[in-house]
């Protein structure tokens, strides 16, 4: 049997999203697949205990065999990628107390620096080059009905980016200070 | 030695270390898991997403080099820049070590 979740989680979401995934496996729905921006797939199964673990890392989809075996060797099973993100999970019954693919802060911050290169300078460049400029244009223009519509849409979209750079950067330096 | 390499790694990450230790002889990834593991009895597990996060850094700063694949794991081995940055650390903790000594003393 399958059911669908509607969950969204944007890009510095991913302990939110993990989270969410371990509490739907241990209701006895297991993750199959990710649809974007919102939709999760899941399959029945046998209600059990899961870490579910994200982890960013293009150069390791880039030589997906070596670096899919190393997380299965160390007991990951991989279950599936989205736009750089790899998707793990692992039995709690078989993992060690708090065990996560990563076992330093050093290396969460390097994951995070990652997220920053790949996904967070794209969307600071369609602020900048599409957004703001945008916001201006139609503003001028707001005597016509359609112009009007999509200033106020700019407008959203400006405070839905604003919110996502400042989450970003408070989960940057709060990991930053734990590596000092 | 390049100064950002020694600003990077001097001093480093205790998985850094192990690593560079274990890559004195020619080892992939997995099986430096299960050594670091056994050296340390049980202390200390290294997770793959660490171990793929430091093996290409260190593969890219040129202190470690890809020697070849078997089944479908990476094996590598410490280079002399490596070395080098492994002598540092080394003697960083040697004196550590030997402060701690004397002043427990």
């Amino acid at each position: 049997m399958k059911k669908l979740g509607f969950r969204f989680f944007d890009i510095t979401d991913y302990e939110q999203e993990q989270e969410y995934l371990a509490l739907m496996h241990k209701k006895g729905w297991r993750f199959v697949k990710f649809y974007p921006p919102f939709v999760f797939v899941f399959a029945s199964c046998e209600p059990e205990e899961y870490i579910y673990q994200l982890d960013y890392n293009k150069e390791g989809l880039e030589n997906k065999a070596e670096y899919l075996k190393l997380f299965a060797d160390c007991g990951w099973e991989y279950i599936t990628e989205w736009m750089g993100y790899s998707y793990f999970r692992k039995p709690k019954s078989r993992a060690n107390e708090d065990e996560g693919i990563f076992c330093d802060d050093e290396s969460r911050l390097a994951m995070i620096e990652r997220i920053f290169k790949g996904r967070m300078i794209p969307l600071l460049a369609i602020f900048f080059l599409i957004i703001i400029p945008q916001l201006f244009v139609q503003r001028n223009l707001a005597h016509i009905p359609l112009a009007n519509f999509l200033y106020h849409s700019y407008i959203v979209l400006l405070i839905v980016y604003i919110g996502i750079f400042i989450k970003f950067a408070v989960s940057y330096w709060k990991l930053k200070g734990r590596v000092r | 030695m390049d100064p950002h390499i020694k600003k990077v790694y001097v001093p480093m990450t205790e998985t850094g270390f192990y690593i560079l230790l274990c890559l004195r002889e020619e080892m992939h990834g997995y099986s430096i898991v299960q050594k670091v593991e056994k050296l340390t009895e049980g202390q200390i597990r290294l997770t793959p997403g660490t171990m793929y996060g430091s093996l290409s850094k260190m593969e890219k700063d040129g202190l470690i080099s890809f020697v070849r694949e078997e089944d479908k794991r990476k094996i590598y081995v410490i280079t002399d820049l490596g070395k080098q940055v492994l002598s540092l650390e080394m003697a960083r903790i040697e004196r550590l070590y030997r402060n701690m000594k004397e002043a427990a003393q």
